[in-house]
């Protein structure tokens, strides 16, 4: 019996579509916990989809790096998905053109603060240098973020961890601050959700409003831009 | 047929994000500078055609879906990073909440400022 489990798990996993197929329903199972729970902010859909595959590629033996292997097939997709962004990017154009000094005046500074303040903590606590490479692109989206941490030579599973808890962070970190600021203007909130939340923060903007999740949506391709063509500049490591 | 064609120029995009990548010598990924050229393109024709936008918008729905294995990585390197995650945890926590902070004031401080000048005008 256990024989033929083992037998058949080889034979599973020689392709990729076992690893597709668990990913597929995790993500799926994932969506509906997510709607069933009311939407919790701290516990966003990839988290769930993530916990439950953990689980299963850990229980049932095939372990990670067999499953990795697999899901290559849909990771690959990235690639494409990252030059996607640039669509919405190009519709919310007309955003900028209308609120061009704010924008131009904050981002490069707050897009830059985003990375430092968490880098600038984690040095004088003497991260190693590969923490410090993986935690830079914190404040990314995550296609982007990856090709990021890829190129400064950290690693793509803790940028992946950082970016979670970093979203999470975010979005509930606005929200005190907003009400201690007295801030009212939904395009300030959405924007700085994008920026420093990425898509999770982009997510909680539009349950605030639709222009908030348009600045949000702006501030989070834009920060991704920025961060992706300065950063591998001017990573000290 | 349109979500193919939307795909082929998201697809050949990225290989020539990955082109300028290695020809320039350039440290950024090959998706982020297709993403870039796909942009200014977009920019200069002043249109996004109804196929490109239409693989964009199913790409972009699954994007949770690409970046979840990665995520599943994080449980398994808990270990590798043994000794790490305090100073991880606390620089997030505090790195964020000061980012949040610097962002929300400094976009409040600039545009009031900027609506003052409209006033003076």
């Amino acid at each position: 019996m256990n024989n033929a489990f083992a037998e058949l798990l080889s034979v599973w996993t020689a392709g990729p579509m076992l690893s597709i197929a668990l990913t597929l329903a995790a993500f799926l199972v994932a969506n509906w916990l997510f709607a069933r729970f009311r939407r919790p902010l701290w516990m966003p859909p990839v988290l769930i989809a993530a916990l439950l595959l953990a689980a299963v590629v850990a229980l049932s033996g095939i372990g990670f790096e067999e499953y990795e292997q697999g899901a290559r097939w849909l990771t690959v997709l990235l690639g494409p998905a990252t030059v996607a962004l640039g669509v919405p990017l190009y519709q919310q154009m007309h955003h900028i053109r209308a609120l061009w000094k704010p924008i131009l005046v904050t981002l490069p500074l707050a897009a830059t603060l985003a990375a430092v303040y968490a880098l600038g903590i984690a040095w004088l606590m003497g991260a190693s240098p590969l923490v410090l490479s993986s935690l830079a692109p914190k404040s990314v989206t995550a296609p982007i973020a990856m090709g990021i941490a890829e190129q400064l030579g950290g690693s793509v599973s803790l940028t992946l961890g950082g970016l979670l808890i970093t979203g999470v962070l975010a979005s509930v970190f606005v929200d005190w601050c907003v009400r201690w600021l007295n801030i009212k203007d939904d395009r300030i909130i959405g924007f700085a959700l994008g920026l420093n939340g990425h898509a999770i923060g982009t997510a909680r903007a539009f349950e605030i409003s639709p222009t908030a999740g348009a600045f949000s949506s702006l501030g989070m391709g834009l920060t991704g831009v920025f961060t992706a063509l300065f950063l591998p500049f001017t990573f000290p490591f | 047929m349109v979500l193919l064609r939307g795909f082929l120029v998201l697809v050949v995009f990225f290989l020539l994000g990955e082109a300028l990548r290695v020809l320039a010598g350039l440290p950024v990924s090959g998706g982020v500078l297709g993403m870039v050229m796909a942009t200014f393109t977009l920019m200069l024709r002043g249109q996004v055609s109804d196929e490109l936008a239409e693989a964009s918008r199913g790409l972009i729905s699954v994007l949770v879906l690409l970046i979840t294995p990665g995520v599943v990585g994080v449980f398994f390197i808990v270990d590798q990073f043994y000794g790490h995650w305090t100073t991880v945890i606390v620089a997030l926590i505090a790195g964020t909440l000061l980012s949040v902070l610097t962002t929300l004031w400094l976009m409040k401080k600039v545009s009031e400022s900027s609506a003052g000048e409209k006033s003076h005008e």
